[in-house]
């Protein structure tokens, strides 16, 4: 039984397995209990961090990537401080200033303001004050929301991204893989095109299109599901799959496209030709090779995530991040635009990295320097 | 390191088995019968009442604060009623005011309210370092601009005080006719020195916040929901709803569909397209309010330097097609003030009149229209906005032959414009902060920082100055009549276009459900059924 | 929002290695054979050209103008003379959204010109020249990468939006929000020039060239960028949808395009808000944008076929 479950997993990747299943049971079941409401205790997010930094180490030790990580991470943090910069400094090009309103302010009020914020020192002093402040970790205070620390909402409003944005990717995996296997061992068929169909139309409406669609539908029509807040399992299932219809259209395509790449190749050819089963084939070979690029694709599709929140939160009340990153903007409430731009930043520069590292991992030939 | 893997995996289970005991709290724990739940758009940018500045804030203040007067919502007008003052009044012909502070008024910690904490509070709104944008509402007092400005540094020398009777005093540079409305407003509300150097920025939070009125701040789950909770202790008559749930939901279109579900009990925003079928529910309700949409011409620009110019195109725009076109109930305007309160002239301005505005552009030297600049209305990029623009566009080249170009600017970048260089033809609107024509009419000043017209008029601002010191409303009205045709006939630096109007749907549980003109919602004589 | 349909088929390494480096006539003359083949393709292809022409020729085909009002229809449903109904000022919907099809194709097709010119020079230079100066570029590539596309975008439109360089009303209208997405968009054009720079710079024919004393300019320009079109006109084919979709969100926050002129973003944005009431504002403009997306995938997904032979062979 063990003998054949392994083999059914992928007998050559059981390291990996052996690693990597524990893992994602102890994440999926903390994902679990959050989803459907349960108050997680803070000992199984240590324990799941544990889980992950320690097979992380490992990795990186036993690959003799320790100085690539540290490479990396030092790079990226000189990125993020460049992206400071740069957004500083637009900030500043972008006309209109935070202060501007309807009913304009009498010069002695607005002098008060600017001397209060030191609007009015150079712009020099204003950029290295910020940047003096940032390196101890001190992200200012908002304009906008007179007062509050900009680390105190963003660790607000964070954990609902971070909720919606996980989910969003973990349902994409979830339906887009199975998809585009199903496509490719379907190849030339009626059932790949329409498949594909599907995935291709899953890229071609903007999110606020499908949106409401969903609403009416789900919502009022049938009365399933809350049409907008963030309370609880069925609250979170109509923004989740709004947002994650995207990615999963897109890994659909790529899974098929690799899954047929890696099909045609001679090791297939060959195993087919010893005789195996088509799918000890399909997932032992098959499927641990056409992975590589789907999980290159993480990166980008973190960051479309990320993006594509915004609209969701917006349309769903859910409240999170995206919806201050562009309202601070149009607000223009310079640290809270900083520092959300920041933080999302530094998650895109991370799952780059990530991703490199799982790449690395899974496809030995890639050395990383 | 198999085993290791295999013990840390059963050891999560074993933990997430035993954590599922718990319930996330997705309500707060409210009973829904004796809960108003709200809707106020937007995490609410401060719940500290000298520093605030935006509706949001004001409305979760009005309910756990009073200054010493506030409005009689149940009056058409919006007269004046006692709230921490019993009773006021002025001498020196409306220049000093006296008003007597009410007895046994405790704060939510049991301590008494005294004369002094007005004061407290007035002196930090206009502290600079306290950086109040409102610190401007009380520049009608004695020196306090100067105090402000930081020119003054001794409080003492500003023109409020207690008297040995123990009223407040307060002096005013110039007769002030409607001063006693300035102090509804909730930068004039007293305040806890001592909370707020307890407790220092975070004093707002629930549990730190000292309040008095009718509610007192239970939750306040940033970006979530507030939830407010009776004040047992309140001075007057308890509010009748036990909780109020503000959720802050700011998309008008998703408000609207919780309101659908039944999730929340009244939405006072909505979608403007959508009016025309809300409008056939029994819970729609319109409310006149005290909001002017107007047009205003950047006078220094030609051909808008002009008056006959800017007559001609005030005349060509007919006010009727826009409300129609919009279908809210709004009321077509060509005077200054609104609807709603004394001094509004229905009858006053350039009627719609194609013939007379051809013949107008005509005597400018326009016979032929390819003569005519390219001229630009710029506006601030919302749909609405764009609506109104698109349509007298329109009605322009329908009625008059000229080309205009629309140009739309994010919001702050076109405040800027406002500020710099306006365009030709500009769309604004403005709220009342008081119930008095003098809010709307001294916009249109010279000396007004809010006049981007370029236009300034000494008969105009004479007249204005004059009216605040006049002692009965019909003298004030007389002057503000003169003042409107000024404004409206002869110099025609603006095109008012229309009065708004509040758009609400209020569930039928909801009894007495505060509709008026100032926008102020005031929830403690609210009941549900 | 939508980078990912165009980057994910781009960095897919089944596709970039294939860069088919024969002459180019063979080339053209293979891929066109083989595209033709593909019926979805050529369906989609016969349907992209049909928007470019409503495109171009909307004045002729549209029943009315696009700004003309009528009061007295506002909010109409589908009449007979108002074939997809009118909108809130009383428009009509169908001429509107022919109109939509110009400024949503001058959009992506205009952006897609600008992002290509960038990115093929930046790109170009990169690969070439290699060294310190790809270091450069490319670093400041990946930084871009980095930044939150939406903040980009959103700084550099309000910023752009400022720029005032054409009298013609319809381009004035273009300019900010063409510039502000070609900000963003030449970013993946500029990496994959690079990457297949980097590999037929050293092929013979352009090592021969070199050898024969021809300048570096001229090589790129004469040898290397025809040998990448197939690539370039792939990543064009999705880099246009892109743009019109980017373009559809950018409408959402209200940083769309100028009005009175609507795109298809414009017009769908309009409507979204009121499906429960009026349908038609918000599906009408939906489909045309939803079928317009899915005819250009297709249409890119053959082309991409059409130029990657080793692939196709295969099948």
């Amino acid at each position: 039984m063990k003998e054949k479950i392994l083999l059914f997993l992928g007998a050559d990747w059981d390291k990996s397995l052996l690693i990597g299943l524990p893992i994602a049971l102890c994440v999926l079941v903390t994902l679990f209990l959050d989803f459907f409401g349960f108050e997680v205790p803070t000992a199984l997010y240590v324990v799941d961090g544990l889980l992950i930094l320690g097979a992380f180490l490992h990795f990186t030790i036993t690959q003799g990537l320790v100085t690539y990580v540290f490479k990396r991470t030092g790079e990226a943090l000189v990125v993020v401080m460049v992206i400071a910069t740069l957004t500083f400094l637009l900030l500043r090009l972008v006309p209109g200033g935070p202060f501007d309103q309807e009913k304009a302010l009498p010069p002695e009020v607005k002098a008060n303001i600017e001397a209060k914020y030191k609007l009015n020192a150079p712009i020099y002093e204003q950029y290295f004050d910020y940047m003096a402040k940032l390196a101890q970790g001190d992200l200012g205070e908002s304009y906008k929301y007179i007062g509050r620390p900009i680390t105190d909402i963003l660790a607000e409003t964070l954990p609902s991204s971070v909720q919606l944005g996980i989910y969003a990717l973990l349902i994409s995996f979830l339906i887009g893989i199975p998809a585009g296997v199903y496509a490719a061992s379907r190849h030339n068929t009626m059932a790949d095109s329409l498949t594909m169909i599907t995935a291709i139309s899953g890229v071609a409406l903007p999110s606020f299109l499908v949106a409401p669609l969903l609403i009416l539908f789900f919502s009022f029509y049938l009365e399933w599901l809350p049409p907008a807040l963030w309370e609880g399992p069925e609250y979170y299932i109509l923004p989740i799959i709004t947002l994650g219809v995207r990615p999963a259209a897109v890994i659909a395509r790529l899974t098929r496209s690799s899954v047929l790449d890696v099909i045609r190749s001679d090791y297939i050819r060959t195993a087919r030709a010893k005789g195996l089963s088509e799918m000890v084939i399909l997932y032992k070979h098959v499927l641990k090779n056409s992975l590589i690029p789907v999980l290159t694709f993480s990166g980008p599709l973190v960051a479309g995530v990320l993006t594509g929140s915004f609209v969701i939160e917006l349309i769903f009340a859910v409240p999170g991040m995206a919806k201050h990153l562009i309202q601070s903007v149009s607000n223009r409430d310079y640290p809270l635009i900083l520092g959300t731009t920041l933080v999302f930043s530094l998650v895109l520069v991370f799952a780059n990295l990530i991703v490199d590292l799982l790449y690395a991992y899974f496809d030995p030939r890639i050395k990383l320097t | 390191m198999r085993a290791v893997l295999m013990s840390l995996l059963s050891l999560t289970l074993i933990l997430g088995t035993a954590g599922c005991t718990k319930k996330k709290k997705a309500d707060y724990d409210l009973d829904i019968a004796t809960t108003l739940r709200i809707n106020i758009s937007t995490e609410p940018p401060s719940l500290d009442w000298h520093k605030s500045t935006d509706t949001t804030s004001a409305l979760i203040q009005d309910n756990m604060m009073e200054g010493l007067v506030e409005y009689n919502l149940t009056d058409k007008e919006l007269g004046l009623k006692p709230a921490l003052a019993t009773e006021w009044r002025a001498e020196n012909n409306n220049q000093t005011w006296f008003f007597t502070i009410r007895k046994g008024v405790k704060w939510t910690d049991g301590q008494e309210l005294t004369a002094q904490q007005f004061i407290d509070g007035w002196q930090r709104l206009l502290t600079p370092a306290t950086a109040a944008e409102y610190a401007y509402f009380l520049y009608g007092i004695k020196n306090a601009r100067p105090f402000n400005e930081g020119k003054l540094t001794d409080f003492s020398q500003v023109g409020v005080s207690v008297t040995d009777k123990g009223e407040l005093k307060v002096e005013l540079t110039s007769p002030t006719a409607y001063f006693p409305y300035l102090l509804t407003h909730h930068s004039t509300f007293p305040v806890r020195l001592d909370v707020i150097a307890k407790h220092g920025d975070q004093w707002i939070e629930p549990g730190k916040i000292v309040t008095l009125g009718a509610y007192t701040l239970k939750v306040w789950d940033h970006d979530k929901a507030i939830v407010l909770e009776r004040n047992e202790g309140y001075y007057g008559e308890k509010a009748k709803t036990k909780h109020i749930l503000a959720y802050m939901i700011n998309e008008l279109s998703t408000a609207l569909n919780l309101f659908n579900a039944g999730k929340i009990d009244a939405q006072t925003q909505l979608p403007s397209t959508e009016l025309r079928e809300l409008r056939k529910r029994a819970e729609y309700r319109e409310t006149g309010i005290l909001s002017i949409y107007y047009y205003g011409f950047n006078v220094k620009k030609p051909p808008l330097d002009n008056p006959i110019v800017r007559k001609a195109i005030s005349h060509a725009i007919d006010r009727k097609e826009v409300t129609q076109m919009l279908d809210g109930g709004q009321i077509p305007l060509t005077s200054w003030v609104p609807p709603g309160m004394f001094g509004y002239e229905p009858n006053m301005g350039t009627e719609f009149s194609p013939d007379k505005a051809k013949q107008l552009l005509e005597q400018a030297g326009y016979k032929d229209r390819s003569k005519f600049p390219k001229i630009e209305i710029g506006f601030n990029t919302n749909d609405d906005h764009k609506r109104v623009a698109e349509n007298i566009q329109a009605q322009l080249k329908r009625n008059l032959g000229i080309d205009v170009e629309l140009k739309n600017e994010e919001w702050k970048v076109y405040l800027k414009s406002l500020k710099t260089d306006p365009p030709h033809i500009f769309r604004l609107g403005w709220l009342a902060d008081y119930p008095d024509p003098d809010n709307f009419l001294n916009l249109m000043t010279s000396y007004s920082e809010n006049n981007h017209t370029r236009w300034g008029s000494k008969e105009f601002d004479d007249l204005i100055a004059k009216a605040v010191g006049l002692a009965t409303q019909e003298m004030r009205a007389q002057v503000y009549t003169e003042a409107q045709k000024i404004l409206t006939e002869k110099d025609v630096p603006v095109a008012p276009i229309y009065a708004s109007v509040a758009h609400s749907l209020v569930a039928p549980r909801v009894v007495d459900f505060p509709f008026n003109s100032m926008q102020r919602f005031v929830f403690k004589g609210v009941s549900l059924k | 929002m939508s980078t990912g349909s165009t980057s994910a088929v781009i960095q897919s390494p089944s596709v970039s290695p294939s860069v088919p480096r024969k002459k180019p006539q063979s080339l053209w003359g293979d891929a066109i054979k083989r595209l033709k083949k593909n019926k979805a393709a050529v369906v989609s292809a016969y349907f992209v050209l049909l928007v470019c022409l409503v495109a171009i020729f909307a004045e002729q085909l549209a029943p009315y103008p696009f700004d003309i009002q009528d009061m007295s229809k506002i909010l109409q449903g589908p009449t007979a003379e108002n074939w997809l109904g009118t909108d809130s000022l009383g428009r009509d919907l169908f001429s509107r959204i022919i109109f939509g099809a110009r400024m949503s194709m001058a959009v992506g097709i205009f952006t897609a010109v600008i992002s290509l010119v960038i990115g093929v020079f930046v790109g170009a230079v990169a690969g070439w020249f290699g060294g310190k100066m790809d270091a450069v570029l490319m670093r400041f590539v990946d930084i871009l990468y980095s930044v939150p596309t939406l903040v980009l975008l959103i700084l550099v439109k309000v910023i752009f939006d400022s720029v005032q360089m054409f009298e013609n009303p319809e381009l004035k209208a273009l300019t900010g929000i063409t510039l502000a997405l070609s900000v963003v968009g030449w970013v993946t054009l500029a990496r994959v020039v690079r990457g297949q720079v980097l590999q037929v710079r050293e092929m013979t024919y352009v090592e021969a060239a070199r050898a024969l004393g021809a300048s570096g300019p001229w090589i790129v320009i004469r040898h290397v960028i025809p040998n990448i079109m197939g690539p370039i006109i792939v990543l064009l084919t999705y880099q246009i949808p892109s743009n019109i979709l980017f373009e559809s969100f950018l409408s959402f926050i209200g940083l769309g395009l100028q009005p009175p002129f609507s795109s298809w973003g414009v017009l769908a944005n309009e409507g979204w808000r009121s499906l429960r009431t009026y349908p038609h504002l918000m599906i009408w403009p939906g489909v045309a944008l939803f079928l317009a997306m899915l005819a250009f995938q297709l249409f890119g997904d053959g082309l991409r076929d059409a130029f990657d032979p080793q692939m196709k062979g295969k099948t």
